[in-house]
């Protein structure tokens, strides 16, 4: 069992740093908590749904669709409200507050529009039976989800450190101001990274289903929490330190799930506590953390 | 003296008039909760869309006729709130229907958790609560006369055609061992418990796997291939609807197969999980055959099949709610309600109490008997063990199949 729980975790694990990346890329970028990562996610989610009950829509397809439409869609979201945000005197503070209040209106006009049930896509679009890997039987659609989050992680890490923009993106994230005095369009490259963070949401959305079994308009605010658990084990501000959070994340669940089960939801409480606690500056630690 | 006497009485018959007039409220006030977002509202809706329903067609015959009034119709008004699936709202909600509201009858949200918080505000108020289908246990007590179970059995006896089933016909086909794995809430947790204790107290049936896990579980994967290691014959995996549905996929998608697999709303809510798992995730399965799947003869209100038209007519088919047990059930507290006001004494809470339990044993609905045990537990409305069995391609027919005086089928076991 505890070989099972420990190869189903890092699987799962996987799927949980795709949930994160984008949190802790706008955090990192922007200094900013975006609340309704998880609602952003979940509308990924319903996307997936909407597409493959209107038109039979694959979802890896889809997928492709949420790429292009969340990240052109992050653009003008970022305009209208980060930059008013990040004027203020506490920016940190303010953006709990500020993305809370989106992450309940998301969910409000969510359930408004669709209602509030379980909806879900059928299992077999991912392959209907299990895969075994060393006796344990995981799903298929688990590793699809964790190829999907793996290739995230080396486009956004070949966009960090191979490309123009995004070495201006690290510029940014180590320092703003300065970034801001050697003339680097702050805004653009923000909101460019806002962008690709809400488009990673969403193509986590779109396997949600399968990972979780269905997707239901409030499904948001726990997941805010989880992913913040994630990036705040791996350290936060550093993307790549998500792959590791997003597995240590998703080992603990299995096990807590094998040993503990009735406490295995308390889990990402306890993991936060327990890394601000000892060490706060996350696993990775501070010399990883701006980029 | 004949005249005193006569000045007397209709000076007493002047004196009392205006009393009974008074007495005669303008409506019946009925605050109710419903969950319009989060994990419970998938069983709260149906169940505040039927009571609507219900109130609707009182209300369009111009009320319920209350004997206590001199059979006078009193037009209902439905005050309700959105505890958003909140227990701390909910318990806020509850306080405030009682106390600002003041309404006359209270009846509670679906499910035992958002219950659960109603139970000692309402006692304490001494208010009357219609629990709906509250199933928990630790509700009932002698010393509460202020709640009566309105729909589903109370959980400690409701699970018990399933180990009667285990334990009997299962035992004759090699069922030896059962693994039981349960969302931990009053609803489910009270059931897990209860099978257990059957099992137990049977001995035939042996329980070699018994785990709780959050009723916030979403992924069964790795608890699915623990409970394979065990290689249990049966499983009982009991949840809401959220963690059925994550269970049946999850099941599918790992291969794994055992004997004989129950799930609370793979039948309950049959419509709901079908169209989250699919057909090929729930053949087989066994789970209760609620009313909404088996016709009672109701000799009060709506039979299944008028309810079930009418229900399409107000709420057609994608309008967002489905067609369940709990729809049912919201419409069968409805029934119970009419009763209670046509048959009260007043609108006092120990007489609504009076007529609610006047009923116990005489009130049969769609949902089968209404009978109330001392403490206010349903013990009426057992719905028999039924099994998901193929109809036909892409479709499956839920079959009662045990106890066999309620059985309409034969129960398959796997290999």
């Amino acid at each position: 069992m505890l070989t099972g729980a420990l190869i189903a975790g890092v699987i799962f694990g996987l799927y949980f740093t795709l949930v994160g990346l984008g949190l802790n890329l706008v955090f990192g970028v922007m200094r900013i908590v975006n609340l309704a990562h998880g609602d952003v996610l979940m509308l990924g989610g319903i996307a997936a749904w909407a597409l493959f009950s209107a038109f039979g829509l694959h979802p890896v397809v889809t997928a492709f669709l949420v790429l292009a439409v969340f990240l052109l869609a992050g653009l003008p979201v970022y305009y209208a409200v980060v930059p008013r945000l990040l004027r203020s005197r506490d920016a940190e503070m303010l953006s709990l507050i500020l993305f809370f209040g989106i992450s309940q209106m998301i969910e409000a006009v969510t359930t408004i529009a669709i209602g509030a049930t379980e909806r879900s896509l059928p299992p077999r679009l991912m392959g209907v039976g299990p895969i075994i890997l060393l006796g344990t039987r995981l799903p298929k659609a688990w590793f699809y989800s964790a190829a999907v989050s793996a290739v995230a992680v080396l486009a956004v890490y070949f966009y960090l450190y191979r490309t123009r923009l995004g070495t201006l993106t690290r510029a940014v994230m180590v320092s703003r101001d300065e970034a801001l005095a050697t003339g680097i369009d702050v805004n653009l490259v923000s909101a460019i990274a806002f962008g690709i963070s809400l488009a990673l949401a969403g193509i986590a959305g779109v396997f949600a289903p399968f990972i979780m079994g269905s997707i239901t308009p409030n499904m948001g605010v726990a997941l805010n929490i989880t992913a913040f658990a994630v990036i705040v084990v791996g350290t936060l501000g550093n993307p790549v330190g998500t792959i590791l959070g997003g597995i240590i994340y998703g080992v603990s669940v299995m096990l807590m799930q094998t040993y503990l089960s009735s406490w295995a939801n308390l889990l990402p409480n306890l993991l936060l506590i327990a890394v601000l606690l000892v060490r706060p500056e996350g696993i990775l630690g501070r010399k990883t953390r701006r980029a | 003296m004949k005249s005193k006497l006569l000045a007397l009485l209709m000076l007493a018959a002047v004196a009392i008039a205006p009393a009974r007039a008074q007495q005669a409220p303008s409506e019946i006030r009925i605050g109710q909760l419903y969950a319009s977002s989060g994990p419970y509202a998938s069983i709260s809706m149906p169940v505040y869309d039927a009571f609507k329903l219900w109130v609707d067609e009182v209300n369009a015959k111009g009320g319920v006729a209350m004997q206590a009034f001199g059979g006078k119709r009193i037009p209902i008004k439905l005050i309700s709130y959105d505890d958003q699936s909140s227990t701390a709202t909910a318990a806020t909600l509850y306080n405030q229907l009682i106390t600002q509201d003041h309404v006359d009858l209270l009846v509670a949200d679906s499910g035992s958790v958002l219950t659960s918080v109603g139970v000692p505000i309402a006692k304490e108020h001494k208010q009357f609560l219609f629990d709906v289908s509250g199933t928990g246990a630790a509700f009932f007590s002698e010393d509460n006369p202020y709640i009566a179970l309105m729909a589903d059995p109370v959980s400690t006896i409701w699970p018990h055609y399933i180990s009667d089933f285990l334990n009997d016909e299962g035992y004759k086909e090699g069922i030896r061992t059962v693994a039981i794995l349960y969302s931990t809430n009053d609803f489910t947790g009270t059931q897990a418990a209860a099978l257990k204790g059957f099992f137990e107290r049977d001995k035939k049936v042996k329980v070699i796997y018994y785990q709780g896990v959050p009723t916030s579980t979403s992924n069964y994967t790795v608890l699915i291939n623990n409970i394979a290691a065990q290689n249990p014959d049966a499983v009982l995996e009991l949840g809401y609807v959220g963690n059925d549905i994550a269970f049946l996929r999850n099941l599918q998608d790992s291969g794994n197969q055992f004997r004989f697999v129950f799930s609370i709303y793979a039948g309950t809510e049959m419509e709901e999980i079908e169209k989250n798992v699919g057909v090929s995730a729930m053949k087989n399965i066994f789970s209760y055959v609620p009313a909404s799947n088996y016709e009672y003869k109701a000799e009060e209100g709506m039979s299944q099949k008028e309810f079930k038209a009418a229900w399409e007519k107000k709420y057609p088919p994608g309008s967002g709610v489905a067609f369940g047990a709990n729809a049912i059930y919201g419409y069968m507290t409805g029934v119970v309600v009419q009763k209670t006001l046509e048959t009260t004494r007043s609108l006092r809470q120990m007489d609504i109490h009076d007529a609610v339990f006047g009923l116990s044993g005489k009130l049969k609905t769609l949902d089968g008997t209404f009978e109330l045990r001392k403490d206010g537990a349903q013990i009426g409305e057992v719905t028999p063990l039924g099994q998901l069995q193929e109809a036909g391609k892409d479709k499956l027919d839920l079959i009662a199949v045990y106890p066999p005086d309620l059985a309409h089928g034969k129960a398959i076991l796997g290999k």
